[in-house]
């Protein structure tokens, strides 16, 4: 064969096997079985009593064994890093789609910070977890809001989440035992007073991203219209962040705007929980195993009436 | 300000810009070859950094005017232009002047323009008679950016001759160009967000997650480095010219001298004929060499006239980096350990003797590449951290703060993302970094390693960079240089 017919059919060769691969990840990563996170795994959980999606917020600060005690083992915790109102709406339908079970209360992420959120990728278990369609959805959604170029479709449709696909055999059983039913399951200690006052964030350019705003409240619209039960939880945060002007700004527009919809929330300051306590934090949003345990006992009152 | 790359060796415009020229080069009449390489290589610059391309007009114009007639004056006068500008562009941000890009490839041509006047000027190569081929030597394309720092007399004659089109220069070239692009995009550009995450803050940080950061700091910056080196010969070996190695396999260096022979060949090579061997061999030298022969009396005469060249050397190669007070330590770190190498060579020659040292036993090699790998990494440090004080509380942290338990070894994952992506990407980067640690490995022991399957080894990279590679990083380390 000559040679140019071999540099030809090489490259050809490699870019329809990236192609391959690529295709399978998309169209097949949500198949793949994922037992105790994602939505995958919560469309197996069969009927729920109550279910929770939002961010990492809540795979840390959500004591599962404790929920699973208040709610006859029928707690879940969907959740992925940083996920945004936008994705939480697409996996809402999702969830439907694919089959889960009745979910006798769904507790919704609220947080203002969300709501600010510029629409990107934050974590590419996203993409896993998505069927094509969805992902498909996502895409056009960042397209919507102008942060779709190359470098973004190539990472979004290509890249993320290969690591994943590739070690899955070798990370998922990893994997598997730090979470239960979308839960953190290991030991996180407090980070401590002096990190915690010194911890540095800056939220003072903060702006409301209209997307996110529109999908919280498509999630809320679509909630209405399925009869589904629901509330919006607000995790508290260090109190540093909690008390901050600009949160507490978007905190106080946002509560009014669902208090005009009568949409049902159940706001840091609901509880009991000192969040002024360093041994009960990570980080400005992230509770200490501590912290979990204590704030789900404080929480649980507030769901069980509601489910 | 840096220069901010419009044609980039990785993006698209450059691989449509490489076809096109390709085409036109090998379509026209062999004697006009040169002037399409030399259209290309100006087109290439003017559409990089349209502002600055009078810059290196003046400096090519100007050089090859002056050293027409090679006399002292003359090769003053070219020096005195040539590092003007690049003194001033390079280093006015340090006078408080922060709004200009420094012009592509200035730091690069510059050595070249210098090297071909003291070249001139000693005699050794006939002035170039024809302006528009000296233009074309020093613009041409895929070295301008970040070298390698071409010759007069390895480059002239391949530049103007005239190639046939040459399928194997076009296989080989292609293969270099993939390796290339799989070095950066997929080793360098997986070990970017890890190094500068710990580079950030090192001071929070614990030994082992510096540890970490600063062995994949020497990665990501021989990845990256040798991957441009990679691409840049392999798009001129298209057009059949062969350009200067810069890197062969630095990190399997036994000692320092070596490390340097082997690292960034072309940069050490100029210093070594234009600035060491000038330095050694002058008036002012042999007087310094004096005075320290009556403050070290027994040492060797050789060895005391290599004193000052060298530390002169080091210390202008740190500040050819960049004026902060970390690649001087980087330059003065160097020295130093140059200096202490070279002192140290009589005497560890009879310890060698008497104690029947065997340099082929396996042990002692691995352990002498171990020891140059320790070394150099102390040295890239400096040469990556933000400030001193930066580098001093690295080393602190390393060697007082290095423990290996649950904590640290989870604080150690933190950089590679979030718990969802951390096992996978260590995973990952564990397997392309022992694959490349076993390819140099081979090629080490077998030069012509890797000769055969070269389809199957270019597929294969082919489908690394596409899946696992990170797009939208345009520039190149060494381009800030």
């Amino acid at each position: 064969m000559s040679a140019v017919k071999k540099i030809i059919l090489t490259i050809c060769i490699a870019l329809l096997a990236s192609a391959a691969a690529v295709a399978c990840k998309n169209v097949f990563s949500c198949r793949i079985p994922i037992h105790n996170r994602g939505i995958d795994a919560v469309t197996k959980a069969g009927d729920l009593r109550v279910l929770f999606i939002g961010s990492s917020t809540f795979r840390s600060n959500l004591d599962i064994d404790l929920l699973d005690e208040a709610f006859d083992d029928k707690a879940y915790i969907l959740a992925y890093g940083g996920n945004q109102y936008v994705a939480c709406d697409i996996q809402y339908d999702e969830l439907k789609n694919r089959g889960a079970g009745p979910v006798d209360l769904l507790v919704l992420e609220f947080d203002p910070l969300l709501l600010t959120e510029e629409v990107k990728l934050s974590d590419s278990r996203v993409i896993w977890d998505l069927s094509w369609d969805g992902k498909k959805q996502l895409w056009e959604k960042m397209a919507d809001s102008g942060n779709a170029d190359f470098p973004l479709f190539f990472e979004y449709f290509v890249s993320a989440g290969m690591d994943d696909l590739i070690t899955y055999p070798v990370t998922e059983p990893f994997y598997a035992t730090r979470y239960n039913k979308g839960a953190k399951t290991g030991v996180t200690p407090s980070s401590g007073m002096e990190y915690l006052e010194s911890e540095p964030f800056d939220i003072s350019n903060v702006q409301i991203v209209d997307a996110q705003k529109e999908a919280l409240l498509d999630l809320i619209a679509k909630c209405e219209a399925d009869h589904q039960n629901y509330v919006l939880l607000e995790s508290p945060h260090y109190h540093r962040l909690q008390e901050d002007p600009v949160y507490m700004k978007y905190h106080e527009q946002f509560a009014a705007i669902m208090k005009e919809k009568n949409v049902p929330c159940i706001f840091a300051e609901d509880t009991d929980f000192n969040n002024a306590d360093a041994a009960f934090f990570e980080d400005m949003g992230h509770m200490s195993t501590e912290g979990r345990r204590v704030y789900t006992q404080e929480l649980i009152p507030l769901l069980s009436g509601r489910d | 300000m840096r220069y901010d790359a419009f044609m980039s060796l990785i993006s698209l415009k450059f691989a449509i810009f490489l076809i096109l020229l390709l085409l036109v080069y090998y379509k026209v009449p062999k004697g006009h070859q040169w002037k399409i390489l030399l259209s290309g290589s100006l087109l290439f610059y003017v559409l990089s950094t349209p502002l600055y391309f009078p810059f290196i007009a003046i400096s090519i114009v100007s050089t090859w005017a002056l050293m027409k007639n090679p006399k002292k004056s003359h090769f003053i006068l070219t020096i005195l232009i040539n590092l003007g500008l690049l003194i001033f562009f390079r280093y006015s941000v340090y006078i408080g002047i922060h709004d200009l890009i420094v012009p592509l490839g200035i730091s690069f041509y510059t050595f070249m323009t210098i090297g071909y006047a003291h070249d001139c000027y000693g005699k050794k190569i006939q002035p170039c008679d024809n302006l528009l081929h000296y233009a074309l030597f020093i613009s041409y394309f895929p070295q301008i950016t970040q070298g390698p720092i071409g010759t007069y007399q390895n480059m002239m004659e391949q530049l103007k001759s005239a190639h046939d089109f040459d399928m194997t220069n076009l296989k080989e070239g292609g293969y270099r160009v993939i390796k290339g692009l799989f070095k950066k995009m997929v080793i360098a550009g997986r070990l970017t967000y890890y190094v500068d995450t710990v580079f950030t803050n090192p001071q929070n940080e614990n030994g082992l997650t510096l540890i970490i950061g600063v062995f994949f700091y020497a990665i990501e910056l021989y990845a990256d480095f040798s991957g441009y080196m990679d691409i840049a010969c392999g798009v001129s070996q298209m057009f059949g010219i062969k350009l200067a190695e810069n890197f062969i396999r630095p990190y399997f260096s036994r000692n320092i001298q070596e490390y340097w022979r082997r690292w960034h060949i072309t940069l050490n090579e100029w210093f070594k004929e234009h600035l060491m061997m000038p330095a050694v061999t002058s008036g002012w030298n042999r007087k310094a060499a004096k005075i320290l022969g009556k403050i070290f009396k027994k040492a060797k005469k050789g060895n005391l006239r290599t004193v000052c060249p060298l530390v002169l050397v080091w210390i202008i190669t740190g500040i050819w980096h960049g004026a902060e007070d970390v690649y001087i330590g980087w330059g003065v770190y160097f020295a130093i350990i140059m200096l202490f190498s070279v002192c140290m060579m009589g005497p560890m020659k009879k310890v060698r003797a008497a104690i029947h040292w065997n340099d082929e036993n396996p042990f002692i090699i691995i352990f002498q590449t171990l020891r140059t790998f320790f070394i150099v990494l102390m040295g890239e440090v400096m040469f990556r951290a933000h400030s001193m004080t930066d580098a001093f509380a690295i080393y602190k942290n390393i060697f007082t703060n290095t423990r290996i338990n649950g904590a640290t070894i989870a604080a150690a994952l933190t950089p590679f993302g979030n718990g969802n992506q951390a096992l996978a990407s260590v995973l990952i980067l564990f397997v392309l970094i022992g694959g490349l640690f076993v390819v140099e490995l081979l090629k080490e022991k077998n030069a012509d390693a890797f000769q055969k399957h070269r389809y199957l080894y270019a597929g294969a990279m082919i489908v690394f960079t596409i899946l696992f590679g990170v797009l939208g990083q345009s520039n190149f380390m060494y381009q800030a240089f």
